[in-house]
């Protein structure tokens, strides 16, 4: 049933996939963050014909899945003569993806701060940019720091859809090792755990986050 | 084909089986995160413990992982089961998990003195989940309840990795035979979106009509 | 002199280490209606939970029609900690009406009113639904029936909620300030419909205020708590205008100086 000579001998290759894992995550991640304020931006924006287009993109995209989105970005993409590595599409496919998620947090962020903010920067002759850096977004970004921390956890444990598109990931390198041997039942529970491992003491420390964060907003 | 005939093509083949798993996963999913969210909530240790495990355990792990385990792994233990099954069970199993801490955090989030009342008034502990705390709590849990179903709906597209043949699964193979893949991942996309699009309106027209006057 | 419905026998609570109630002896005769006085923290509203079963009691026993409320009693005729059974049978007596109502927000005024004899006395709907209408026309608010909680003031969601509590025909009847969440010019209707209450009915009443007036023309008895004691009790007339306890004069004056005093 369980064979625990095989599970160590197959243990440090899916361990060491487990690097494209985290990076991908990593990478995708920066991707949203950034991607995700600049759509909230262009929402907020005063322009009626860019805050429609963003918002637009941004249901379309949350309501998709990112599975199919992932194949629109690494087979379609070709077609217009631009080929992606799997690893590059997939950064791309997740970090588009989560963008969407993460505008929806900094819009909520931002809401949380009362008018009269805007107000006193007005008052203090704070110029839009300024306004932004100094006052609203230091005051938007620290209470739903746990929400972002959620998406980051999230976009870890949705990396293996990466391997649908050919990346080498850990639960691909699982499935090659199982393929080969026929035995699926040792590396897969193995990506498994790995993945409980890392995420469950994650989830942990954002639960105490948040517990602070509420504490002081 | 022209882009018409893809998306009839995609429709007649995959739309059944996508809706089906949806269905399907959606009410294992209700039915696992009340019964998880209830005993979570109850007095015994022991009970919370065994749930707090599922609960971790399947939120901790990956659902495409899941998925394979439940496919690949299952049947060395003699536990063959069809695609459909699998996606169903892993599917169900996953978002149960989740929602069982929205049922959780749902009913914790009734006021207090709702449950002072029906002391008062002398209600069993039964009868006062029954008749009172879950009909506000389940309320208060629609717009996350909402969210989720349009979540798992998505998650269906995963099942085309298990041979499922589902829209996503179909699009696949139509790519594979007439090389239209610009016109078929458009189609598949927009029809995912036409499905989707309409569901999140639905829960939250269902919430506004739920709340009318109430709360 | 009948039976007491309510007995206090040497009645202590404790939150963790804090001492609330201490040894408390006290009697509810049938249809007597008791106001409890006495400054904040002082424990009245503790004292009425306990009765209603909503804390749970640290030392000492009540009696309820001669049951045991928080206890029953073994073969040996020892005292053990009560069934949930027996909570349910002793608890049956009594009903209470909260500060801030506590209606349920899902339901019509009107099922608000029918849930309870319905659900828990397993009374037949036709009859529960004229018992509640009987009810909210008798708290004036019959027109009201179809109205949802949240679609009520103050003072009618109070109404509502005195209602839910008389349907159950409870033999003691808890009001925990009935009238302090409410805005100033709606007071006066929750008054008379309490007062209308006490002056047709049998029921005991236990309750706390802060409305010196109304506890005067309502109850036949004054008790006045301080630091989770009794330091005085009887007739209005004696604890409002023969004060003998210092306390309870130095409160008494305070209180008759606040409201008094000019805006
Ligand atoms: N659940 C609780 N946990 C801890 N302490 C409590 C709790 N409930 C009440 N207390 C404390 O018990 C004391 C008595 O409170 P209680 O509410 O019985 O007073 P009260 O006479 O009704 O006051 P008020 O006139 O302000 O309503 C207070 O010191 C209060 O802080
Ligand atoms: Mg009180």
């Amino acid at each position: 049933m369980w064979d625990w000579n095989y599970a160590f001998e197959v243990l440090p290759d899916i361990a060491s996939a487990l690097w494209v894992t985290i990076s991908a995550t990593l990478v995708g991640f920066v991707l949203a963050l950034v991607v995700g304020l600049i759509w909230t931006l262009m929402i907020r924006s005063n322009n009626k014909i860019i805050s429609n287009v963003a918002d637009g993109i941004v249901k379309f995209i949350r309501n998709t899945p990112l599975l199919v989105q992932l194949y629109f970005i690494f087979y379609v993409f070709p077609q217009f003569g631009l080929s992606l590595e799997p690893f590059t599409a997939g950064v791309i496919g997740l970090g588009l993806h989560y963008s969407t998620y993460l505008s929806e947090v900094y819009r909520s962020g931002i809401e949380s701060v009362g008018p009269g903010q805007w107000e006193v920067a007005t008052a203090l002759n704070f110029d839009t940019r300024k306004t932004w850096t100094r006052i609203i977004l230091p005051q938007a970004i620290p209470p739903v720091l746990p929400v972002i921390g959620n998406y980051f956890i999230t976009m870890f444990k949705e990396t293996p859809l990466l391997s649908a598109i050919t990346l080498v990931e850990i639960l691909q390198t699982a499935q090659n090792i199982g393929a080969g041997t026929f035995r699926y039942t040792e590396p897969l529970t193995i990506v498994g755990v790995l993945f409980l491992l890392l995420s469950y003491p994650a989830s942990v420390a954002l639960r105490q986050l948040e517990i602070r964060v509420t504490e002081r907003y | 084909m022209s882009f018409w005939e893809l998306i009839v093509s995609l429709l007649g083949q995959g739309l059944v089986i996508t809706l089906l798993t949806t269905v399907l996963a959606a009410i294992l999913a209700l039915v696992l995160g009340f019964i998880g969210g209830l005993m979570r909530l109850s007095k015994n240790k022991f009970i919370r413990f065994i749930v707090a495990i599922y609960v971790e355990v399947f939120r901790g792990t990956s659902l495409l992982v899941q998925l394979f385990w439940i496919y690949f792994v299952l049947p060395m233990f003699g536990l063959t089961m069809s695609a459909l099954t699998a996606a169903v069970l892993a599917i169900g199993l996953n978002y149960g998990a989740y929602t069982s801490e929205v049922v959780r955090s749902g009913i914790q989030s009734v006021d207090k003195g709702q449950t002072e009342a029906s002391i008062a008034l002398n209600f069993t502990r039964v009868q006062r989940m029954r008749r009172i705390i879950i009909p506000q709590a389940f309320i208060l849990m629609l717009p996350n309840l909402g969210n989720q179903l349009i979540e798992l709906f998505k998650s269906t597209s995963l099942v085309a990795l298990i041979t499922l043949t589902d829209l996503t699964y179909q699009a696949n193979v139509l790519n594979a035979t007439t090389l239209q893949t610009t016109q078929i991942f458009t189609a598949l996309l927009v029809i995912y979106f036409v499905i989707a699009w309409p569901m999140t309106k639905g829960m939250k027209m269902l919430e506004r009509k739920m709340t009318e006057g109430r709360m | 002199m009948s039976e007491p419905i309510v007995r206090y026998n040497n009645v202590t609570k404790y939150f963790d280490d804090l001492q609330v109630l201490d040894g408390i002896d006290f009697e509810i005769q049938p249809g007597e209606k008791v106001a409890l006085i006495g400054p904040s923290g002082s424990g009245k509203t503790t004292f009425a939970r306990l009765l209603m079963t909503l804390e749970e009691i640290t030392d000492g026993t009540i009696e309820v029609e001669g049951d045991y409320l928080w206890h029953e009693q073994d073969d040996n005729g020892d005292l053990k900690p009560a069934s949930t059974e027996h909570l349910r049978k002793v608890r049956s007596n009594i009903g209470m009406v909260f500060q801030h109502f506590h209606l349920f927000p899902h339901m019509t005024v009107l099922e608000n009113v029918m849930e309870a004899p319905v659900t828990v006395q397993g009374r037949d709907k036709k009859e529960a639904k004229k018992a509640a209408e009987e009810m909210l026309d008798k708290v004036g608010l019959l027109d009201k029936a179809d109205s949802y909680p949240a679609q009520l003031s103050g003072g009618q969601k109070q109404r509502v909620a005195i209602a839910r509590a008389l349907v159950m025909n409870p033999k003691v009847l808890i009001f925990d300030e009935p009238t302090s969440a409410l805005d100033p010019e709606l007071v006066g209707e929750v008054l008379d419909v309490i007062k209308d209450i006490a002056d047709q009915g049998d029921t005991s009443m236990l309750l706390i205020t802060h409305e010196m007036d109304f506890a005067k023309e309502v109850a036949d008895r004054i008790a006045f708590f301080d630091g989770g004691k009794i330091i005085e009790d009887g007739p209005p007339s004696e604890i409002l205008y023969n004060p003998k306890a210092p306390r309870l004069k130095e409160f008494l004056e305070r209180f008759m100086n606040t409201q008094s005093s000019p805006e």
